[in-house]
């Protein structure tokens, strides 16, 4: 199990992309599989910089990775405004392109690229999202 | 993230490198509405050198695209994407928004 922190802003985003795919490549993913854990957990990061902070630079992220049977759980942990995954809408994947609302692509995204999402608010001081990956999942 | 600009005859070439997230993509959509409002409206995006795109990445080029098709003027094609940067345009459904050839010839050779 590793764990890092890093400041809640957009710069930092290459650098925790950086130590997730190289977490990724240790617990042996294919690179399909890599690159959809990076999109999730640099997905997951922006939401919570945007979302929960409410900015750049307001607040730190921290994730911890570990390798548990056949797959990844990342952990990511901030200390910012909690907001119900259930109330971002989901992408209208039906409206023609030219006007289809885009709100909410980046949980979208996070949803169809893992296996499991949790979202933890219960705590009064942080909020946690448990990302689950297995392989050839 | 970097990007370099070609002009061609009847289009603009735009190559970029690196990633496209929420740290890099304010970058290109400056550097998209700059074109646009030179009066470039054909625009060729390079990806062969991105390793990367965030759905805020894809926005950009959604929302340029979109604004080009309302004003009936002008395409964004883009040339050279990798498999696995494809598939997030495909997951959000947005493929179908652009036009993709496998090289930068073939593409600026549409204009």
């Amino acid at each position: 199990m590793t764990k890092k922190t890093f400041a809640g802003n957009y710069r930092n985003l290459e650098e925790i992309s950086t130590y997730i795919i190289n977490q990724a490549e240790q617990a042996g993913f294919s690179s399909k599989e890599i690159y959809a854990i990076q999109t999730a957990v640099d997905e997951a990061c922006a939401n919570i910089i945007d979302h929960a902070y409410g900015g750049e630079d307001l607040g730190e992220i921290e994730i911890e990775v570990k390798k548990i049977k056949n797959g990844i759980r990342i952990i990511l942990e901030d200390e910012g405004r909690a907001f119900d995954p259930d109330e971002v809408p989901t992408p209208d994947l039906e409206s023609p392109l030219e006007n289809r609302r885009e709100r909410g692509l980046g949980i979208f995204f996070i949803r169809q690229l893992m296996d499991k999402v949790i979202f933890d608010f219960s705590n009064a001081h942080k909020n946690t999202l448990t990302l689950i990956k297995y392989k050839g999942g | 993230m970097e990007f370099v600009i070609t002009e061609h005859t009847h289009c603009d070439l735009i190559s970029i490198a690196g990633r496209i997230d929420s740290y890099s993509a304010p970058k290109i959509n400056q550097a998209l509405k700059s074109l646009f409002n030179d009066g470039h409206h054909n625009l060729v995006v390079d990806m062969r050198d991105v390793a990367y795109i965030s759905s805020s990445g894809i926005l950009v080029f959604v929302n340029a695209q979109r604004q080009l098709k309302r004003q009936n003027h002008g395409e964004i094609v883009f040339a050279g994407i990798s498999d696995l940067v494809y598939s997030a345009f495909e997951l959000a459904g947005f493929h179908q928004l652009f036009e993709f050839f496998d090289d930068t010839i073939s593409a600026v050779g549409k204009f």
